[in-house]
């Protein structure tokens, strides 16, 4: 029988996941597209960060002179201008650049909504059960049976364009997942000895879930997160595309997407560049992704 | 299942080699691509344009514009004033509608009754605002009717040429949602064959349609929402005709072996409504600078390919009560500074426009721009056309500064056409009673509307443009061109009303 | 198994309640449609269009009818094609339903060849090269890989129509494009289903056995991939339908997503409510399928 110390068995289960957690970081940093995947990203990254610094010209800059540039290695081309010019003469690798922030700051703080509601709904779900349980579950099955696309649509346009709107929008839209994960590593936790134990000592709730339920979520949310992250980008530019974006003058990918794609027949690179711009990072985090899951999760070859 | 993947593969070749089934394109078809369908094919229900271009091609009206904008006899032979509030036509004898019956006063009587509705609380149909000023319409014999005004209304003849007359006894048997969707029947140059929705209109040609057969026999009205499919299918032979291709598409259309381009100046006017209620604008120096910021010239030049002309006030110099005596604000940057810090703004001021023309946002961030480098500080926001109006037109409370936008006029070649809804502020124009506070201005467009001496209005129109001139309750820009792409082996040219008349099309030689 | 349907059918009847619910407030947080049918009416005109629509009734009143109506199949008429809009909806239905088929269809046919060379030739720059492919098609944005497609197929080399929507090949660039993003998906699946199977003792016999090599591997493999698959595609089928809108859009398809989407823009209540009732019952009994399925597919669960 033995009653374990608490703390014993923490120390084992914590210590037992971080040394899984280095033997998957090294399986995550010995792959190749893992570190390809890492290296566009910390460029992405940086660049988005450095942006007023890195981009050659004011993206809001207009000039009708020099409307619908082609890029520098076009006839008609011009250094100054490397990735061509857009419909009003703003600089397209500008605002690639400063898209970049846009785009990463949509994604990374649509993932953020999705994870503090995800995360509170699934210990919520868990700790709290019956009927607390019942009603998240069924807001859950409800979220997941609207397409994301046409529920942010209509959200969207009811309530104005606005990044506020669209990051929340994304956020209440993708949120399920981390509930359920969160949830199920709950009630697996609650099965278990220790945590009975620690209850009866007087161990407060909010404890036990820093020190069991977050740590062994971790791996599987950070997977989660960076794959939406690419879902969110995609999604932002899916919602520019058809007519309802930020609205404003903020250059995203997505919406340089949509203004430039009446003129693609003369003026390929409005719409292929950006395009381009999703793609590389969409990928990047995939890449990034991918492996990752591959690494934490024993089971896959 | 190894089978059914064979299977599957087989299937996926097949859709690839299968040769292309290019629809609905034979001989004697011209197709034509719009952004979208209207919601009904009957005439009087809807008052969006795409539906108006399949209508005038499906519905004769009384009276009929020529391409030089000249009133012609339609299925009226003639008209004549009896009196400043009554007017008589004379009807066209033997019109066939598309299912044989005769046309007569009846008929007539009836379309305009269900629009008007005398006597009826509630108004069915959106067209009722532009007929609204008749007050009956009587008939006088099967060969003429009386419509009566219930004040004189200068225009009367303008609103008739797009009124379509629709069978009566066909509406009362087959009722109304089956005449709007799959029964339409009008006395025009087609008739309808097939509609399916969000895919394309199919018509055919009327044998005996009283100006004789067209050119044509199938006219089909394709859905294309996205220009650049539209481009494409203009280009490879699916469509034959687009309309409004951006001037900055012109090049390649006109470059490519199938492709050309028409364009001809047309009505529409574009401006930016500024509201006069609220700070800066409540000021007229600040609304001045703000006419003298905006580089009219290099925008018509740089981004409408020069297909345009800048106009001093809202009034287009093809409609009637146009004063040619009126100047244009200038391009004057130093002036427009100055002005706004006379107007109490020396370090420039913040403000907001919105815009739904969505096809004109590059120019209305360029408009952005100017104003900003004169101290006008804009954040321009763009709306789709739905919740736009919504936004703006419902919520006075809300702050904005002004609305960039284009007026047709619902191709009324007439000064009130666009002064009315641009500035009438009681009952109110569409927009005027959400922006324009310029004092007497009412009382002015209410007596130039309500009288039929045509030297009077034009010397009230005159006094009008001049009054707007210096009060600035707009700034002022361009009108444009109707710019169509048309397929080579098609004959046609675009029309200064922006209407598509294709019984005017011939296949090319 | 009896207790586990009726808990699932309650939920599926709670969840459309949800839904509509969702559906109902989102719209009527927008502004006023009247307006917009009537933009130059005067205000008692318009007061009285409110009032025929019913749209000046208080807010719990308004739901309770859309609920009530909701169940007969009535969503009233569409503000703008005075036709009924379940009606309306219901006729593009197939479309948008056949276009997702035709994508899930085309991205297993993809997937599995890929997926089986994938394993076999493991960790070579085959194998690399067509996972890196495939990535790429879930990495681009769905209309632009639409707008590249068209523009290379039907503008450039002219071996397809550039839009529409009825014949065979007008149906191909639309199907192409919205399984793109499928297609890795699927491919991961075959492909770990099929290294699972490859070492498999059996399959090792089975070889001794002089059975050919191929048949083996694949059939099992592949019986061993379709519950994942299924599961998978039920999961997607929202993505699916969302990703259909946007590809409806580009190639000018005449299907439920086109339509919802101008009726969001028209603020044409009875359509959006009809079409995303539909697009959610859909998918929610596309997940009930699916773990009906996937109880009968996998034994071991039914003893939950």
């Amino acid at each position: 029988m033995a009653v374990m110390l608490p703390r014993a068995t923490v120390a084992y289960e914590v210590g037992a996941s971080i040394a899984g957690g280095s033997r998957a970081w090294r399986r995550f940093a010995l792959n190749p597209a893992a570190l390809v995947g890492s290296a566009i990203l910390l460029v992405m990254v940086s660049v988005a960060l450095a942006a007023p610094w890195v981009a050659p010209h004011d993206p809001a800059k207009q000039s009708l002179l020099r409307r619908f540039t082609p890029p520098m290695w076009q006839t008609g081309g011009n250094a100054a201008y490397p990735l061509g010019t857009d419909q009003v003469g703003r600089d397209v690798l500008s605002r690639i650049i400063h898209g970049a922030r846009i785009s990463l700051l949509v994604g990374v703080s649509a993932v953020l909504v999705s994870l503090v509601v995800g995360v509170s709904a699934g210990l919520a779900s868990g700790f709290m059960g019956g009927k607390v349980d019942t009603a998240i579950g069924t807001v859950v099955d409800v979220s997941l049976s609207f397409p994301q696309i046409l529920l942010a649509l209509a959200f969207v346009a009811a309530l104005g364009p606005s990044l506020v709107t669209i990051i929340v929008v994304l956020g209440l839209t993708g949120w399920e997942r981390y509930a359920r994960v969160v949830r199920a590593e709950v009630l697996a936790l609650r099965e278990k000895e220790f945590v009975e134990a620690a209850r009866a000592i007087g161990v407060g709730r909010l404890r036990i879930i820093v020190r069991h339920v977050l740590p062994n979520t971790v791996s599987s949310i950070v997977v989660m997160s960076t794959l939406q992250v690419a879902q969110a980008i995609l999604a932002e530019a899916a919602l520019s595309f058809l007519g309802v974006g930020s609205g404003n003058a903020y250059p995203t990918w997505g919406q340089m997407i949509s203004l430039g794609r009446d003129f693609v027949t003369v003026a390929w690179w409005l719409a292929t560049l950006p395009g381009l711009a999703i793609l590389v990072t969409v990928l990047a985090i995939n890449l990034v992704g991918d492996r990752l899951r591959d690494a934490l999760d024993p089971r896959t070859i | 299942m190894r089978c059914w993947l064979t299977g599957l593969f087989a299937l996926t070749l097949a859709a690839l080699v299968v040769p292309i089934g290019a629809g609905a394109q034979g001989k004697g078809t011209i197709t034509v691509a719009l952004p979208s369908h209207a919601p009904t094919l009957d005439p009087h229900m809807h008052f969006e344009r795409v539906g108006v271009l399949v209508n005038i091609n499906m519905f004769d009206s009384l009276l009929h514009r020529s391409a030089k904008l000249e009133f012609e006899p339609s299925l009226a032979v003639s008209w004549k004033a009896l009196s400043d509030t009554m007017w008589e036509f004379k009807l066209r004898k033997g019109v066939k509608f598309h299912d044989g019956s005769i046309m007569t006063a009846e008929d007539v009587k009836f379309s305009f009754d269900r629009v008007l509705e005398p006597g009826q609380e509630k108004k069915k149909s959106p067209q009722y605002g532009n007929v609204r000023a008749i007050k009956e319409v009587k008939i006088v014999d099967p060969d003429t009717i009386h419509l009566i005004t219930d004040k004189p209304f200068p225009l009367l003849l303008e609103r008739l040429v797009y009124f379509g007359i629709v069978p009566k006894k066909h509406i009362e048997k087959v009722g109304e949602d089956s005449f709007g969707s799959t029964a339409t029947v009008g006395t025009g140059p087609w008739k309808l064959v097939e509609w399916k929705r969000d895919q394309h209109i199919r018509l055919e040609a009327f044998d005996q349609h009283w100006r004789g057969k067209p050119a044509f026999k199938y006219v089909v009205f394709r859905a294309i929402p996205e220009v650049a499919t539209a481009v494409a299918e203009l280009k490879t032979g699916g469509v034959d005709i687009i309309r409004n291709v951006n001037a900055d598409l012109m090049p390649d259309l006109k470059s490519h072996p199938q492709t050309r381009i028409s364009t001809t100046p047309i009505l529409r006017v574009h401006y930016i409504s500024l509201d006069m209620r609220s700070a800066p604008f409540d000021k007229k120096a600040a609304r001045q600078a703000a006419n003298y910021a905006i580089d009219k010239q290099a925008m018509i030049q740089k981004m409408m390919a020069g297909l345009g002309k800048q106009v001093a006030t809202v009034v287009q110099p093809a409609a009637f009560g146009f004063d040619p005596s009126v100047a244009p604000y200038s391009y004057d940057a130093k002036k427009a500074k100055e002005l706004l810090a006379q107007a109490g703004y020396p370090n420039g001021v913040d403000i907001t426009l919105h815009s739904a023309a969505v096809d004109w946002r590059p120019h209305f961030e360029a408009l952005g721009q100017m104003l900003t480098e004169v101290g006008l500080r804009t954040t321009v926001k763009m709306w789709d056309p739905g919740p736009a109006w919504n936004k703006f037109f419902q919520a006075e409370g809300k702050a904005t500064n002004g609305q960039y936008g284009s007026w047709g006029n619902y191709s009324v070649f007439d000064a009130d056409a666009v002064l009315h809804p641009l500035y009438h502020t009681e009952p109110g124009g569409w927009i005027g009673k959400h922006y324009a506070r310029v004092e007497g201005l009412d009382k002015l467009i209410d007596e130039a509307r309500s009288s039929v001496d045509q030297a009077k209005r034009k010397r009230i129109y005159a006094e009008i443009q001049r009054m707007i001139r210096e009060e600035a309750p707009s700034v002022f820009l361009w009108t444009q061109n109707d710019t169509l792409g048309i397929s080579k082996k098609v004959a046609y040219e675009a029309r200064p009303d922006e209407w598509l008349w294709l019984f005017a099309a011939k296949p090319a030689n | 198994m009896s207790a586990f349907l009726i808990r699932r059918l309650l939920r599926f009847v709670v969840v459309c309640i949800g839904v509509s619910l969702v559906t109902f407030s989102i719209l009527h947080a927008s502004g006023d449609p009247v307006a917009l049918i009537m933009p130059e009416a005067p205000e008692a005109d318009r007061a009285k269009l409110r009032d025929a629509l019913g749209l000046s009734d208080p807010l719990p009143t308004q739901f309770v009818r859309f609920v009530a109506n909701a169940a007969r199949g009535d969503f009233g008429q569409s503000f703008f094609h005075r036709e009924p809009a379940f009606g309306l909806v219901v006729e593009r239905m197939p479309t948008t339903l056949g276009l997702t088929c035709l994508a899930v269809t085309l991205a297993l046919a993809i997937a599995i060849p890929v997926g089986i060379y994938s394993a076999v030739f493991r960790n070579t720059l085959g194998d690399h090269a067509a996972t890196a492919i495939v990535f790429l098609g879930q990495s681009m944005p769905v209309f632009w890989i639409g707008i590249m497609l068209m523009l290379l197929f039907a503008v450039q080399w002219r071996l397809l129509p550039v839009s529409g929507w009825g014949t065979w090949s007008s149906m191909v660039l639309p199907a192409v494009t919205l399984g793109a993003f499928t297609t890795p998906l699927f491919m991961r699946i075959i492909r770990s289903s099929m290294l699972e199977v490859i070492n498999l003792d059996y399959v090792r016999t089975a070889r001794a056995k002089g059975l050919s090599e191929w048949l083996v591997i694949c059939r099992h493999a592949l019986r061993n991939a379709a519950l994942p698959i299924v599961t998978v595609t039920g999961l997607q089928f929202g993505l699916l339908l969302g990703g259909a809108v946007l590809t409806e859009t580009v190639f000018a398809v005449p299907g439920v997503g086109r339509l919802i989407v101008g009726a969001i823009r028209q603020l044409d209540f009875p359509i959006v409510q009809a079409g995303v009732f539909l697009l959610a019952i859909i998918i929610v009994s596309v997940n009930f399928l699916v773990d009906v399925l996937y109880v009968y597919l996998n034994p071991t669960v039914r003893l939950h």
